[in-house]
């Protein structure tokens, strides 16, 4: 029963929100009615989901990128200190620059021709900081009583690594990707907003365009696709979590 | 024989967790060191094991044929089936899956966990996930086996099950175990040899030999044999702590 209470609420929610426009007479260009959100979404539907598709691929390749480059960073900061002290503070200088107000110096630097390279490389700078910190910190999370059974054996550094240290990180680096993905997805969209101009393509700058033209009800719905997008980002990696570590629990 | 000779160790932090600790263990012998939590136990199996290094002292006579750990935490992995958990001592000194095969199925059958080979340490019960870090322990065959308060978290039943199981694995093995728990009465039932450590710093009090037969059973537990080695440990340790105190 719980589990529809989330539908539920969404649709009282939603037939408020009809009946008080409709009542109220609020202009569509303020607030449309979700009726006309759902006309707009299906009238523009090729345009949004090729918009959308564009998003999505930069979105997904900057969660590659990190998660790649954030873990391989981490395995280097796990080998040494030394490696981990030097770069550190520059990770972090990275994380707490706001990309909007780098995004200018991003653009001038790959060419205002290669927009979306600047788009990748903005949503990776958001997108990488999770995956770093999650697989440093999994890395380090090792059993102690198994990292001294691979002493005994004499395991080597890459046996350590591969067969220790790597699965036991698994649990936490799954939680850095989730929340790295949607990152990627809200740095994708804001680096859209802020690097693109009419040539972009992607879902953000439909959503600029709409304002502009006071198509409200198509930027509900472009809205709509991103939060869609969002979820189902969460709920694949969710969905791979739950596979992955099926025999974790206690032991 | 393996003999430790005027062991001790100190720790960065200047604790001195052992202190001149002296003692010979005979080969095939079952000893147990028996104390009180934080007597130095632990760091002494450890430096047994080559984890550590003794501050000062030597330990000579290390079985040639390498050295099984097993400790209070089954410490499995938790993504590994039972049978890759035994598989990694012999995957880590680069025995193939194939080759090693026959030696898991062994250990597993050992301690009665062969059908389970291909579970998951979360699907089994406490003394299950123990019997697989014994198995683990035992499959490559090692000559001096070493346990750090391994039952210490089971229940009375599961507890007395596997002392029974470990004893007969021990005789028909033959290795050398040294077994580290706080109880008097598994201290007793277990072994040929107790010695009692004191703490702060950690020392040999003093040794006892056991002079029951290998072979022990609930009969054992009866004995006045048993009964008198439980009273004459209880009253070192007693003593032990008086001493430290």
């Amino acid at each position: 029963m719980t589990r529809f209470l989330p539908a539920l609420f969404g649709l009282i929610v939603l037939s408020l929100w009809e009946l008080l426009v409709r009542e109220l007479h609020v202009p569509k260009f303020v607030l449309p009615p979700p009726s006309l959100i759902l006309d707009a979404l299906v009238a523009n539907f090729p345009s949004l989901l090729a918009a959308l598709w564009e998003t999505l691929k930069l979105t997904l390749a900057a969660f590659a990128v990190s998660f790649l480059g954030g873990l391989a960073l981490a395995i280097l900061f796990v080998q040494s200190r030394l490696i981990e002290r030097s770069l550190l503070p520059y990770a972090v200088v990275l994380q707490v620059t706001p990309i909007v107000a780098i995004a200018p110096l991003i653009v001038i630097w790959v060419g205002v021709e290669h927009v979306e390279r600047a788009v990748l490389i903005l949503a990776t700078i958001v997108a990488f900081f999770p995956i770093l910190s999650n697989a440093t910190f999994g890395l380090r999370s090792v059993d102690p009583g198994l990292a001294d059974l691979f002493r005994l054996y004499r395991a080597t550094p890459w046996q350590r690594l591969t067969l220790l240290q790597l699965p036991s990180a698994l649990p936490a680096l799954l939680a850095g990707a989730r929340i790295s993905a949607g990152l990627a997805l809200i740095g994708t969209v804001v680096a859209e907003f802020v690097a693109g101009s009419g040539e972009a393509t992607g879902l953000a700058w439909r959503i600029v365009e709409s304002g502009n033209r006071l198509e409200i009800p198509r930027m509900f719905a472009a809205l709509l696709l991103l939060s869609l997008t969002g979820l189902a980002l969460n709920a694949t990696i969710a969905w791979i979590e739950r596979r992955l570590l099926r025999h974790w629990g206690a032991a | 024989m393996l003999r430790l000779e005027g062991i001790a160790k100190t720790y960065p932090n200047g604790f001195r967790a052992i202190d001149r600790v002296d003692l010979a263990i005979g080969e095939g012998s079952f000893t147990s060191i028996v104390g009180p939590s934080g007597c130095g136990k632990s760091t002494l199996l450890r430096l047994v094991a080559g984890l550590a290094e003794p501050s000062d002292g030597t330990i000579s006579g290390r079985p040639q044929g390498g050295v099984g750990l097993v400790f209070q935490d089954p410490t499995l992995m938790p993504w590994a089936t039972v049978a890759a958990n035994v598989y990694l001592p012999l995957r880590l000194t680069r025995v193939s899956r194939t080759d090693a095969q026959p030696r898991i199925d062994e250990a597993l059958t050992l301690v009665g966990l062969r059908e389970f080979a291909e579970s998951y340490p979360r699907e089994l019960s406490g003394g299950m996930r123990m019997r697989v870090a014994i198995a683990r322990a035992i499959v490559t065959k090692p000559h001096l086996l070493l346990m750090d308060e391994p039952f210490a978290a089971l229940d009375e039943i599961t507890r007395n099950k596997l002392n029974d199981d470990l004893l007969t694995l021990w005789r028909d093995r033959g290795f050398t175990t040294i077994f580290v728990t706080h109880s008097v009465f598994e201290s007793v039932y277990l072994s040929t040899d107790i010695a009692i450590m004191t703490p702060q710093p950690g020392r040999i009090f003093s040794r006892h030999p056991v002079a029951g037969p290998r072979v022990r059973d609930a009969d054992f537990r009866a004995s006045a044999t048993y009964l008198d080695a439980c009273h004459a440990v209880s009253r070192d340790l007693e003593r032990a702590m008086a001493a430290a105190a």
